[in-house]
């Protein structure tokens, strides 16, 4: 409504205005000269807005009294259109024009108002903008001189002479000292001029080395050329020498090269593979010692100057790992690296090669080709401790005996070479301190890949460990040579003996007992019992079995210790033998403990006569050895406990009367059938005539 | 005098080093034969199946000082080749029996051993195949059974036979003496039980045992391995039951049911007791009745010796198929074991 009314408004100003201009134009055009000209415009500048508003309230009371006068007219019964009423009217009427008038009056007289603001505001805008530059302006200004004022000149960096310095050295056209005693920016300059002589002077000298030394350089060359020329020519020489070396059998360059590598051994290595390579040279054709691994890093180990102290380093590197320790706690990939690098061992390691020759045994055991024993020996640098591994090899294939897996394996071959030295704990008591520092809780969970750290391991290597009973220490390559004979035939009885196991267990499975020619004197020709089952067991189930309490109770069956169950069968009976195989066999003779079940179950324990089958078997043993060094004795064992399972049942009946036929006839010559208050049974085979006899 | 242990064999080796706790396999096979307590009652003797006769200290294992050590022989030695199977004490000797030998030692000297060197003092070869047991009468003569079947009676004093009493069909397990009847009694593995008048040589009575119906069991044999006399009684058993007898009327007066076989028996007090087959010692009434078994270590018993020659080391050994001996000093519990 408003805008509506502003429009009716604005048009009628336009009007107004349209119309004025007509007008003057049209009274223009009538009478030029004429300055006459009405404007309203003109005549609001002369009013007074105060003389206005009075004269509207006048206006306004006139014309409510007019009204009043009408009314009092009309309401006295005057007529419409009497002269009163009229006249009044036109009173009134002049009062309408004159508010209108006044109206429109205040209307211009509110624009003109409003245009004067309007240009006043204008004028501060500007004015307000200039303003706004000007400090833009000084902030700018000031900005740039604290800029100019933080400058950092280069030359501050330079480390220039002293002053006195200066002052003595350089020159009078440089120092030039009256210009610059006072002035301090002068002296500056002077002095950065000053630096500058003395560089290119520098500059000049470096050049000239460089050349002296690519000189020096070009003539070394030259000379290394000269050299490398030399080369083929030499080789040529060796090569040529090669046929001769051979024919007269003496290998210079491969031993040349072997002590070359050999000097990158760390010592417990050295020591062994000088050892080992005199033992070989002076007793035994058949041991060769190589260098495996490699030469390069075994360099680089050995550069740095503290390895050559050997415990040094280790206190440095513990040290070390201390430090470590204390800045970080430890997580779990730290102490799984921290114990990779504990059990770290040298790049080079020692293959000792064993050739064991044929056992000249006949029958079965046939060995016509030699096998060799691969020895690998590892020295763990930060435990300083030697490890072996192991390895047979064979040309014939020998994975026939399934019982036979654990014989040549390497975990068990050498175990116990030495009275209870098992390879299983680390010798060096140090070692359980650096342990427990990276939680490694027994050396054996590492044995599997590290090798073995048996005690004759450190002493071939010249390693000498305080142990629990005192020991007088011996000089190092003195106490390697002490044991390197009496080892390596340790370790060469031991393969053979292993060899000699497998092979029997071979036939063993197939229920075949082989007896050599030697030892057929110890046996009847006919036995009838059979072996009918040969397996492995393990140490469990071994303590598990009812019938070998006593032998547990004795301590005799360690966990070292291989175990097996042979079955021995005649007719109905049948006869279980738990063996207990120590590692150092045939020099420790292998246990059997005995169970027969037939006519009900009996077993060493409660039966005397199978107690005596076991002391024959176990006690009496010597005679079963066979040729030295008796590796026939656990099948001439398992023969002779046939053997005795036929006398036992031969002659276990009790009553002649018995009607009806035995079950096992008496086929064996006996002298007497029981003896003693425990009437055992005649065990004992005596040769030639063939009779079984009481011991 | 023949040195006993001059024999070549391997057991020599086993007896050089022995007891050392260094040969457990020969520690794990040893049975005890035979005991006997010295004259004076402080020592014991026991033999073993390898030969060898060792002295334990009565007087120091049972002292209240004892350590394990006094459990230990003072002495031990080989005297045969094969087991001892039997060991007698004389006034002055040891005597022991072994393959096909009686050897004699004096206890003084082995006694006296204790402090110095192993030396034997005195032996007597025999011709026998094999002895079996050996038991003293009054007129210094020892009665040796041997495998050849026959009892053979030797003078001490001399050293020669004087008679041979010829009877039994296999080879004598056991002899006993009735001293004021003149008496020997011997049971053998035919299975009979003879009764013999010294003077005369000749068997008096035979009694069958395995033919008494009350007696025989077949399932084990008939053999008879222990036998002893107590005036008008005899203890007899072995494949048969253990039985008593009353030796007038020749008849059994009471059976024993006693699993397995009986190798020993003794009349002690108004009891019996007897080892065999078994972990224990059994003790029974006279009436019949099994009053108790007490158990020991060893799996089966083979002797018992009750010491009688000394008040105050009155205990009773027992030694079977084990290394050890156990020591009773009183009846009713095992109190420690000797071992070798």
């Amino acid at each position: 409504m408003s805008s509506d009314t502003l429009k009716k408004r604005k048009t009628k100003v336009l009007r107004s205005e349209g119309g004025t201009p007509e007008m003057k134009r049209g009274r223009g055009e009538g009478d030029q000269q004429d300055v006459r000209v009405y404007s309203e415009e003109v005549e609001l500048d002369g009013r007074d807005p105060d003389q206005d508003y009075e004269q509207f309230k006048q206006t306004c009371e006139s014309l409510a009294k007019l009204m009043g006068e009408i009314y009092e007219l009309k309401a006295n019964g005057a007529k419409d259109g009497c002269t009163e009423v009229e006249q009044r009217r036109m009173q009134s009427c002049i009062h309408f024009m004159n508010l209108k008038k006044l109206n429109r009056l205040a209307h211009m007289r509110l624009k003109r108002g409003r245009d004067q603001t309007h240009e006043a505001k204008q004028r501060v805008d500007v004015l307000h903008l200039q303003l706004q530059n000007l400090l833009y302006e000084v902030m700018h200004l000031q900005k740039e001189i604290s800029k100019c004022l933080e400058f950092k000149s280069k030359h501050e960096e330079i480390d220039l002479v002293s002053e006195a310095e200066f002052y003595q050295e350089a020159p009078q056209d440089i120092s030039r000292p009256q210009l610059t005693k006072d002035d301090p920016h002068q002296l500056t300059l002077a002095r950065l001029d000053w630096e500058l002589e003395q560089r290119k002077r520098l500059a000049e000298k470096y050049r000239e080395s460089q050349a002296t030394k690519e000189k020096i350089q070009k003539s070394i060359e030259v000379k290394k050329e000269h050299l490398s020329s030399l080369q083929p020519g030499l080789n040529a020489i060796m090569q040529a020498s090669l046929p001769v070396q051979e024919y007269l059998s003496m290998p210079f360059e491969q031993t040349q090269k072997q002590t070359e590598i050999a000097r990158h051994l760390p010592p417990s290595l050295y020591v062994l593979f000088v050892q080992a390579n005199a033992y070989g040279q002076a007793c035994d054709r058949n041991l060769s010692v190589s260098i495996i691994g490699d030469v390069d890093e075994a360099k680089a180990l050995s550069k740095p100057p503290e390895d050559s102290q050997d415990d040094e380093s280790d206190s440095d590197a513990e040290e070390e790992q201390e430090k470590t320790k204390r800045r970080r706690p430890t997580t779990g990939g730290q102490l799984d690296d921290k114990r990779r690098e504990m059990l770290k061992r040298h790049p080079l390691s020692l293959c000792l090669d064993l050739k064991c020759k044929g056992i000249n045994n006949a029958i079965t055991l046939l060995f016509a080709d030699g096998s060799v024993l691969h020895l690998y020996f590892y020295y763990l640098m930060n435990l300083n401790i030697m490890t072996v591994k192991t390895k047979v090899s064979t040309s014939t294939d020998l994975n026939t005996a399934i019982s036979a897996g654990e014989l040549l394996n390497s975990d068990t071959l050498l175990s116990c070479l030495y009275t209870n030295d098992q390879g299983r704990e680390t010798p060096n008591p140090a070692n359980r301190y650096q342990f427990d520092k990276v939680g490694i809780v027994s050396f054996a969970d590492y044995v599997e890949e590290l090798g073995h750290p048996y005690l004759w391991v450190q002493s071939l290597g010249g390693l000498q460990f305080p142990s629990d009973a005192p020991e007088v220490c011996v000089d190092m390559t003195s106490l390697s040579a002490s044991h390197m004979e009496s080892t390596i035939k340790l370790l060469r009885g031991r393969v053979q003996s292993r060899l000699a196991l497998h092979k029997q267990f071979a036939s063993l499975e197939h229920s075949i007992i082989p007896v050599s020619a030697e030892c057929q004197h110890l046996f009847p020709a006919k036995v009838i019992s059979r072996l009918a089952r040969w397996t492995t067991i393990t140490h469990q189930e071994y303590m598990d079995l009812h019938f070998v309490r006593h032998v547990t109770e004795a301590g005799l069956a360690k966990e070292t210790d291989l175990y097996f169950m042979g079955v021995v069968e005649r007719g109905t009976a049948r006869l279980q033998a738990a063996v207990v195989l120590s590692p150092r066999y045939p020099e420790i003779s292998p246990l059997f403990s005995l169970s027969l079940s037939w006519k009900g179950e009996r077993s060493g324990r409660s039966d005397d006569n199978l107690r005596a089958m076991e002391s024959e078997v176990n006690v009496f043993k010597n005679e079963l050895q066979g040729p030295r060094p008796g590796h026939q004795l656990l099948t001439n064992q398992i023969a002779r406990l046939c053997v005795c399972l036929d006398v036992y049942l031969e002659t276990d009946g009790q009553d002649d009367s018995v009607e009806g036929p035995r079950e096992f006839p008496r086929e064996k010559m006996c002298l007497r059938t029981v003896r003693g208050p425990n009437r055992l049974k005649p065990f004992k085979y005596n040769h030639p005539q063939g009779f079984f006899s009481h011991r | 005098n023949k040195k006993n242990c001059s024999g070549t064999s391997h057991f020599s080796k086993w007896v050089t080093c022995p007891f050392k706790g260094r040969h457990g396999l020969a520690l794990l096979h040893m049975s005890v034969f035979s005991q006997s307590f010295s004259p004076c009652g402080r020592f014991l003797a026991a033999a073993n199946n390898y030969g060898e006769i060792a002295l334990f200290s009565l007087s120091s294992a049972l002292s209240p000082d004892a350590t394990e050590l006094s459990q230990k022989p003072i002495l031990t030695f080989t005297a045969h080749e094969g087991p001892v199977f039997c060991l007698l004490s004389t006034d002055s000797q040891l005597l022991s029996a072994g393959n096909g030998e009686i050897s004699a030692w004096s206890w003084a000297e082995l006694i006296k051993k204790v402090m110095g060197r192993g030396k034997i003092l005195s032996s007597c070869l025999m011709t026998l195949l094999l002895v079996s047991l050996c038991c003293l009468s009054q007129d210094n003569s020892l009665i040796v059974g041997g495998g050849d079947n026959n009892i053979h009676v030797m003078d001490l004093e001399q050293g020669n036979f004087k008679s041979v009493l010829h009877g039994h069909t296999d080879y004598i397990h056991c002899l006993s003496i009735r001293e004021r009847e003149g008496e020997i009694l011997s049971g053998g593995e035919d299975g009979a039980v003879r009764i013999w008048d010294c003077r005369t040589g000749q068997s008096v009575h035979c009694i069958e045992v395995y033919k008494y119906e009350s007696c025989a069991r077949p399932q084990y044999g008939k053999w008879i391995s222990c036998l002893t006399t107590d005036s008008d009684w005899m203890l007899c058993g072995g494949g048969p039951s253990l039985s008593l007898w009353h030796l007038r009327s020749l008849s059994p007066t009471s059976i024993f049911s006693l699993p397995g076989c009986q190798r020993q028996a003794t009349f002690y007090q108004d009891m019996i007791l007897t080892v065999g087959e078994g972990p224990c010692v059994s003790h029974c009434l006279l009436g019949g009745d099994v009053k108790a078994q007490i158990p020991c270590t060893p799996q089966s018993l083979n002797t018992l010796a009750l010491n009688t020659n000394s008040t105050e080391h009155r205990v009773l050994t027992v030694g079977g198929s084990s290394d050890h001996i156990d020591v009773f000093t009183n009846l009713s519990y095992r109190a420690f074991s000797l071992s070798f």
